[in-house]
């Protein structure tokens, strides 16, 4: 796992957080992190796929997601129903797809997935073989997000015999 | 008369955002898709005058619809709305018959200028 990976993923997330959320986030510490971690209480999933890929898990609390989600909808969110889930789905689709674009200019084409929201803290995630970095953005008023990054180079596995 | 836009985004909280900048600006919602099957699907049924087309979706991609629904109508206005900017992706969708390119987040005057200057008269 490279440390360059890590990099779009957060520089694209101060700058969707800041349009989005109209508050700048400061980034934290980056740490490592083992294979099988747990989750935070709102978990949102994005696969990335291309010449490097993996997983990418945005994790926060319950409060933090009330907040993003009423600051995107517009409105307080009373129950976390469909819509409020959907807009920090999308939350975590656009930092995703944001970072491509930032991947890209260094030279890794790359594909995301729809993003899949895991709720409840006592999951396990295993990323496999790829170990994770994190970094913690805190956002102003909102609170803590973290962006876990598990991604590899494809490994050349199939390559055509001439 | 108000012209008629179908929507496409898998996400619904996408959905509920573009038909609210689109009605306060005195579009027409014709229907809304969650994928690009559906997207394909609803465009032969309600002929509208321009789709709005995210990219990563279930079932099927905005790309592989865009290019059903230009296969369909050779006229048809679709614009991309998508997360996904990089410059191949804008290229393939270009290529493939796309009018413009909306890189999320968006500002709403971004997809209202984008309309305006597709539908004029």
């Amino acid at each position: 796992m490279k440390v360059e990976y890590v990099g779009p993923f957060a520089e694209a997330a101060v700058s969707v957080m800041k349009m989005v959320l109209g508050t700048t986030p400061e980034r934290g510490q980056l740490s490592a992190r083992p294979q099988i971690f747990t989750t935070q209480q709102i978990n949102i999933v994005c696969g990335i796929t291309g010449m490097v890929e993996g997983l990418v898990i945005y994790g926060m609390s319950m409060v933090t997601a009330d907040r993003i989600a009423s600051k995107m909808i517009g409105a307080p969110v009373v129950t976390f129903d469909g819509l409020a889930a959907s807009a920090i789905a999308e939350l975590g689709n656009m930092i995703s797809g944001n970072s491509l674009a930032l991947l890209a200019s260094k030279g890794f084409n790359c594909d995301i997935t729809p993003p899949t929201i895991i709720r409840g803290t006592n999951v396990k995630i295993t990323t496999l073989d790829i170990p994770a970095l994190v970094i913690p953005l805190e956002v102003p008023d909102i609170g803590e997000f973290e962006i876990n990054v598990s991604l590899q180079e494809r490994r050349r596995a199939a390559q055509s015999v001439a | 008369m108000a012209k008629r836009i179908l929507i496409t985004d898998d996400a619904l909280f996408m959905r509920v955002t573009l038909k609210n900048i689109l009605t306060q600006n005195g579009y027409e919602v014709a229907g809304e898709a969650a994928n690009g099957a559906e997207a394909v699907e609803l465009y032969k049924q309600l002929k509208p005058d321009l789709v709005t087309m995210d990219i990563t979706m279930p079932e099927m991609d905005g790309i592989a619809a865009l290019k059903e629904i230009r296969a369909l109508d050779p006229d048809a206005k679709v614009v991309m709305c998508t997360a996904m900017g990089q410059k191949n992706m804008v290229v393939e969708a270009i290529q493939a018959g796309a009018k413009d390119f909306i890189v999320k987040p968006f500002q709403p005057d971004r997809v209202v200028e984008a309309l305006q200057k597709l539908l004029a008269a």
